[in-house]
């Protein structure tokens, strides 16, 4: 096997790993530095996909403090405090570099000033834009300036597993896509940048080559996991049927502008779970209202609710969501003019690995930034948090990553060990005639939804966890054929894994969550339990168990409303550890 | 019974399953039809994809002949038969997917990243109307598909031919009041073999061009700057205003 040496080694060309990349180059122009991306570069992942924007605080009438205390409320408190504030703080010197360096260009005001538009459980406009189609912009002008600098990219190359000697991250094992060939790099340092991407639900939005492969890497190699059970559903997912577009979002703008959501019987049925901010509440609540309403039997002929944004004016509308007029357009509908059918659709993993401000994870040698980070927003994310987080974390991660990686050791590994897992990657190809991975991804989609998805039960999830471990005997019974060049039906036997994998975290810390808090809601606790589970739940591989435990929110910056001091220390040393195996 | 529509598509192995018959609902793509038939007919059949809703430019292909996103292109409306085929000019990987190189070294050449102005530290101040980006605007959501530069009737028989993705994006950049590197980025886009000269406005780029834009005209803007140059040299241009960010904001 070819395995090459390089300084730092970045997964993923998201926001994440193309802003760490330029931030890593420019803190120190002459570290080796390989970016290596499952799909094409700045194609690939969610940031492309990005509609709505980015929040910021800009206008002297908002504050860093009221952008914070929005996260960590959207969050219900189970924020990494410390994370978060990093995210509200760098939020507005990072669009600065956005638009005077790397060449993008947002939206602007009448007065020529930066547009800021109203997205949800936000107390001021504070989302940057460019149009309806945000993503775009941010992801071309940052591909351009890889290009300036002459980064190396490897396209279609996917990590299949962090390579791990003496408790360190040595690199990684990359599959070839396009030969179908496994290369090995050894870094010094290795950034995971791969972008979550809960794509283990019946309905879903991310990229289709997105499937949590950071997470189930991180967690393979014994980095330390969190908040995994908090996966954030987007209440207005497209549905148009068979088609591979449903799943894919209407943007949060189109509430934020005062669209409604109706159920069937043509009931505006916010009012019902949250008559005060009614549509523009927090996409948890939003999503499971929507979830509960079609449960109820109130959903449309494709099993979804309808959003409404025809009052605001046709010409209002197609000049505003030109992008979401034309997406709602190709499936046979007319967003200016009249209801669209939707479904809450699984949109973010808001868990992922655990990091400090610099993208450390507990593995040395391993950063992590962007979506495979956990604990940046807690229990539920706010939209326009999340572009935010990818360059915010990219660009710091990569000022680190210039400033240390060059000092760190590279570690060896004998070529035996890197063939031994290429040789488990490759089994697939030893089986003739088995199982088709496209369908078990089909069985694990509906599993997932229907036993841990938007209102959870003990019962369900345990059932779960049964499925789940059916699933996994299956994957060893599904076979691969043809040429190894471009073979899809590898990848999707390769992404089933990751996805298993990371299901059985989800699932795992859900069943062990027994309250409701922000994205996860639990039938049997629907209670928030502000005494007991303002906790964050934590797990790592360790040898062949999974060790689980939680700990405390540490409030290093703001107490939630109602916490008492005296209650914190109490639960400072009441820290529960419940092994396990998972 | 369901529709069908039979599928036919260019395979690199010659010995490899072409023609297939895919049930078609109303909302089907393209793209539907192509993990329709690689989940459940024929698993070495290769494609690419990424976003499914027009926005990465990753799934460019012949449709019928013509440049097209397989993930914005119903299914239904195009026959009883379909024919498939990877775009033009650039180097396949396999089946329907190829390699983006062709795009990139052309790309590439225009050098089409902003090169900042010392003078501009600041976000601009550009009040719509003002005459700042209402040109740029028309140009800007390029996804770099490469589905103009397929289409190129240029490229075919100049293929150096910068095309015109990279001169729609060497336009924007020397439109753009932020920019240092407008007199060498004209100098590439004014070559006589690879540049703007080349072009015959066939308008086959504005015609498959998924998001609305129009190559030519920038393309046909690019022209008129270097004549201007040309005639009167280059003119120094004003410092736009700025929006002040704080300090700790930059
Ligand atoms: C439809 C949609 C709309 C959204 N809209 C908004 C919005 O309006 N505002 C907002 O704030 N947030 C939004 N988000 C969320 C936002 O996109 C994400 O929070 C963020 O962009 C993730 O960035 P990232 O860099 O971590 O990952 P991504 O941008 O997803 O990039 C991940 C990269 O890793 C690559 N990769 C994956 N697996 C591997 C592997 N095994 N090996 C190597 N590379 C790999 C991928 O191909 C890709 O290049 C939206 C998300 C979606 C899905
Ligand atoms: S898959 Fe992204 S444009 Fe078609």
């Amino acid at each position: 096997m070819q395995i090459e040496q390089v300084d730092l080694l970045i997964l993923g060309s998201g926001g994440a790993g193309l802003f760490a990349a330029l931030h890593a180059y420019d803190t120190n122009p002459r570290l080796a530095i390989l970016v290596a991306t499952k799909g094409l570069l700045g194609k690939s992942g969610c940031t492309r996909m990005v509609q709505g924007g980015f929040n910021v605080v800009l206008d002297p009438r908002d504050s860093l403090e009221l952008h914070f205390t929005d996260t960590l409320k959207g969050g219900r408190y189970l924020n990494d405090q410390e994370l978060a504030w990093v995210l509200v703080h760098d939020a507005p010197a990072t669009i600065h570099e956005l638009e005077t360096r790397v060449g993008c260009f947002f939206d602007r005001r009448e007065d020529g000033t930066i547009h800021q538009k109203p997205f949800a459980g936000q107390s001021f406009d504070r989302t940057v834009h460019r149009g309806d189609l945000t993503g775009i912009e941010i992801m071309e002008r940052l591909r351009d300036q890889v290009l300036a600098r002459g980064i190396p990219v490897w396209e279609e190359h996917r990590a299949v597993e962090l390579m791990v000697a003496e408790g360190r991250c040595v690199g990684a094992l990359l599959l070839d896509i396009r030969q179908g060939r496994f290369v090995g790099v050894e870094a010094r340092a290795t950034l995971l940048a791969t972008g979550g991407g809960p794509t283990m639900y019946k309905i879903s939005a991310p990229s289709l080559e997105k499937s949590e492969d950071g997470l189930a890497l991180a967690y393979r190699a014994g980095a330390v996991m969190r908040d995994m059970e908090m996966v954030q559903f987007h209440p207005t997912g497209l549905l148009a049927g068979a088609g591979r577009v449903t799943g894919s979002v209407l943007e949060e703008g189109l509430r934020g502008a005062g669209g409604r959501l109706y159920n069937a019987l043509g009931e505006r049925y916010m009012a019902r779970y949250d008559p005060e901010r009614m549509e523009r509440a927090t996409r948890d609540v939003v999503s499971r209202a929507g979830y509960l309403e079609i449960m109820a039997g109130r959903g449309g002929p494709q099993g979804g609710v309808f959003i409404d944004v025809s009052h605001l004016g046709a010409d209002f509308v197609r000049k505003t969501f030109p992008g979401m007029v034309q997406r709602v357009r190709d499936v046979g509908f007319d967003l200016a003019t009249g209801p669209v059918e939707v479904s809450p659709t699984a949109h973010f993993h808001m868990g992922g690995v655990a990091i400090d401000p610099d993208g450390h994870s507990s593995l040395p040698g391993l950063y992590v930034a962007g979506e495979d980070a956990g604990g940046v927003h807690g229990a539920n994310r706010l939209g326009g948090n999340g572009v935010a987080e990818s360059t915010v974390f990219g660009r710091r991660v990569g000022d680190a990553l210039g400033q240390e990686a060059a000092a760190l050791p590279r570690g060896h590994l004998p070529p035996q060990a890197w063939e031994a897992r290429a040789r488990h990657h490759r089994r697939f190809w030893e089986r003739k005639g088995g199982e088709n991975p496209a369908h078990l991804l089909q069985e694990l989609r509906q599993l997932m939804w229907e036993k841990c998805g938007l209102v959870r039960n003990q019962a369900d999830l345990q059932a779960c966890l049964v499925g789940l471990a059916r699933l996994r005997d299956r994957l060893e019974a599904v076979s691969v054929a043809g040429s190894p060049s471009y073979n899809l039906r590898w990848s999707d036997a390769l992404n089933l894994e990751s996805l298993i994998t990371v299901s059985e975290l989800i699932a795992a810390a859900a069943l062990l969550r027994e309250e409701s808090r922000g994205s996860h809601f639990r039938a049997d606790f629907p209670q928030e339990n502000d005494g007991e589970w303002l906790k964050n739940i934590f797990m790592a591989l360790s040898g062949d168990a999974t060790r689980v435990w939680t700990e405390p929110v540490r409030f290093t910056r703001q107490r939630p409303p109602g916490w008492e001091a005296g209650k914190e220390d109490e639960a400072q040393h009441g820290t529960r550890v419940a092994p396990g195996t998972v | 019974m369901a529709k069908t529509v039979t599928v036919v598509i260019d395979r690199s192995d010659a010995g490899a399953q072409r023609r297939f018959e895919v049930p078609v609902g109303r909302r089907e793509t393209v793209l539907d039809a192509l993990f329709y038939i690689q989940n459940d007919l024929d698993p070495t059949l290769s494609f690419r994809c990424a976003c499914r809703v027009g926005m990465c430019g990753s799934c460019g292909i012949l449709v019928n002949g013509g440049e097209r996103l397989a993930c914005r292109t119903a299914l239904e409306p195009l026959g009883p038969v379909v024919e498939l085929a990877p775009l033009r000019y650039f180097p396949r990987v396999k089946d329907l997917v190829v390699d983006f190189s062709a795009f990139y070294s052309r790309y590439r050449a225009v050098a089409p990243y902003l090169k900042p102005r010392p003078a501009v530290v600041d976000p601009v101040v550009a009040p719509p109307g003002s005459g700042l980006r209402e040109e740029i605007d028309l140009g800007l959501e390029c996804i770099s598909c490469g589905l103009c530069l397929s289409a190129c009737d240029v490229v075919g028989q100049v293929p150096e031919f910068l095309g015109p993705a990279a001169l729609n994006r060497a336009y924007n950049l020397v439109a753009d009041v932020r920019d240092a590197a407008d007199a060498e980025r004209l100098e590439v886009v004014g070559d006589r073999r690879r540049g703007v000269w080349q072009c015959h406005s066939h308008m086959s780029c504005v015609e498959v061009c998924p998001k609305g834009l129009a190559p030519t005209r920038a393309i046909a803007h690019l022209r008129r700057k270097l004549v201007a140059q040309a005639f009167f040299g280059r003119r120094p241009r004003p410092v736009p205003s700025q929006q002040r960010f704080a300090e700790g904001a930059r």
